[in-house]
């Protein structure tokens, strides 16, 4: 009796208080391992930026600014990026069009259906890229799906492959769950009663929709915009796939100067440029945003 | 699976619960029409592996399993496919042990650090992974250390499934009753053995979760195994890819199809233990 009375009344908090030395020891794996193969990494890659490339050799350890003159001062490249960020813009606005009547449904669901409709969205993404483009050669290829049922209906043969729509159609398909999931974040946060409040107090759906329902989900557009953007700029499967050398992008070109040309200075220092202007971009964004956020919620 | 395709559309049509105005069925369609443009690329793989023509057309000419038999004979898919998994199970295995560490120390002792280490975390996450490919491709080779055998590449894939498993064991543990580890304590139960007996079981559904995903993120894992995998040891996906380029033949569909159903059952399995949803919404912010 006493052994239990005691044991019960050892004051508490005290064990935990006396471990904390250790437990450090619970991230400090995790922390040397992010350190080690990612930090490092990224910051070697800047570093790897500013070495000289000599002709026979991947790379000396002489600083110069030789690469990003190269980088900068061909208007090859200069296309190449404009086109990334085009594919990408377009690849953000049709997903917003496209998300936004998910989302919005999925947060007006009742609980049960939500739940179907959320597993729906989410269950592609954890299908590879490559089967994904796969599937999208099936139905969208010269003696795909789409151009036999034309091809049947008396049309002409489309070009939907291996060419820009082709790549915006797979860049869609893969960031559109992400764009769905960002606004019904924010939809869901929204209460039913203000549309409701609206509505009765004569507004129709139209306007209670952009004066009530659009202002409120703003947030979750503009999150959801900046993830699918920042996503599209990177992307490399489905240009290679779905564009067929006949579409380039800037990450193409990043893994053609590594792997086939071993230039690891200039690919780095191209690396740095997409990584810098994206960034710029999303600067730009970011202010942007938050002066219409507070134009918008007093 | 087409009957799961229209349900929400067709369901919601037939009884939406209050009508604002006369177009309420306009909604309930647009949203169907895209669900099937998201469902319809996974569909059609698998419906061209059950194909038993010799090319992929329209309509199919009939049922067969004889592009399965071709697949599992095709050595290389066969090759990558087990290489893989391999590869999979061992950066589910460190990421699930890494991120749960963190996972534990973030939520409970970490208090002046706690959103930079948030931001590290899930950074892998939100960096390109084709750039990180890049930078871990230099790094390695930098180092001499260099990209042969499996070591680079687990390196890659264990960084990228990390944030996953994080983020799922964060979950569970921000809701978390603490009492129940201290009851444990105070009835004389080692550190340890609370761990194993208390804390272990109370988590187990994030952490499982977080080790579904961490796998499926592996073994579908493309830009990093481009960069890092070494000559002879191909993973399946980058097989696919370089087959897809030259051949187009329903083969490639079967393999497609494996590795759809592997997706699918691990679907499932999240679903019933913490749902879905929770990588997205759950996760701290």
């Amino acid at each position: 009796m006493a052994r239990v009375a005691t044991t019960v009344l050892r004051p508490l908090p005290q064990p935990a208080r006396r471990r904390g030395a250790w437990n450090g020891l619970l991230i400090a794996p995790t922390l040397l391992f992010l350190l080690a193969f990612f930090v490092v990494p990224y910051a070697n890659m800047v570093y790897m930026s500013v070495l000289y490339k000599p002709p026979d050799g991947p790379y000396l350890r002489v600083f110069t600014l030789d690469n990003y003159a190269q980088a900068l001062g061909d208007p090859f490249y200069w296309r190449i990026l404009a086109n990334t960020f085009w594919y990408a813009l377009l690849t953000t606005a049709v997903t917003l069009v496209l998300g936004y009547p998910v989302a919005y449904y999925i947060a007006r669901a009742p609980t049960r259906r939500r739940g179907w409709l959320l597993t729906l969205l989410i269950a592609p993404l954890l299908v590879g890229v490559v089967i994904r483009s796969f599937g999208w050669m099936i139905i969208l290829g010269r003696v795909g799906l789409i151009n036999t049922v034309v091809r049947w209906l008396g049309g002409p043969e489309l070009p939907l492959m291996y060419n820009v729509f082709g790549i915006i159609v797979g860049l869609v398909h893969v960031y559109l769950p992400f764009m769905a999931l960002s606004i019904a974040g924010a939809l869901q946060n929204i209460p039913p009663d203000l549309e409701r409040a609206a509505r009765s107090l004569g507004a129709s759906p139209w306007v209670t929709f952009w004066r009530v329902t659009w202002p409120l989900s703003l947030p979750g557009v503009f999150a959801g915009t900046l993830l699918v953007y920042v996503l599209a700029v990177s992307s490399y499967v489905i240009p290679i796939l779905l564009g067929g050398n006949n579409v380039l992008v800037m990450p193409i070109i990043i893994v053609q100067k590594l792997l086939d040309a071993f230039n690891w200075p200039l690919g780095s220092a191209l690396s740095m440029v997409l990584f810098g202007l994206t960034a710029l971009g999303v600067w730009g964004y970011v202010k942007l945003m938050n002066r219409m956020l507070r134009w918008t919620t007093p | 699976m087409d009957d799961t395709l229209a349900l929400p559309a067709a369901a919601a049509a037939r009884r939406s619960p209050r009508p604002p105005a006369g177009r309420a069925w306009l909604l309930p369609l647009v949203v169907g029409a895209i669900y099937v443009f998201l469902l319809a690329p996974i569909v059609i793989v698998v419906l061209a592996a059950f194909n038993s023509g010799e090319y992929l057309r329209f309509p199919p000419e009939g049922f067969s399993l004889r592009w399965f038999v071709k697949a599992a004979q095709h050595q290389p898919f066969v090759r990558a496919f087990v290489y893989s998994l391999r590869l999979a199970v061992l950066a589910t295995l460190a990421s699930t042990v890494l991120g749960t560490m963190a996972a534990l120390f973030v939520v409970r002792y970490a208090r002046r650090a706690r959103d930079l280490l948030r931001l590290l975390l899930v950074a892998p996450l939100q960096f390109p992974a084709i750039l990180t490919g890049i930078a871990l491709l230099i790094f390695f080779y930098a180092t001499g250390l260099g990209t042969r055998g499996m070591r680079a590449l687990l390196v890659g894939h264990t960084l990228v499934a990390l944030p996953y498993v994080f983020l799922t064991v964060s979950t569970v543990l921000v809701g978390f009753d603490r009492s129940l580890e201290e009851a444990a304590r105070s009835l004389g139960a080692g550190p340890l053995v609370t761990f194993w007996r208390i804390t272990l079981p109370l988590i187990k559904g994030g952490l499982i979760s977080g080790a579904l995903f961490a796998f499926i993120t592996s073994f579908d894992q493309f830009p990093i195994s481009l960069l890092l995998i070494s000559v002879g040891n191909t993973t399946l996906p980058i097989q696919l890819f370089d087959y897809l380029r030259f051949s187009f033949d329903p083969a490639a569909a079967a393999v497609s199809t494996v590795s759809i159903v592997l997706s699918v059952i691990i679907v499932v399995l999240i679903e019933r233990l913490v749902g879905l949803e929770s990588i997205y919404w759950g996760g701290p912010r």
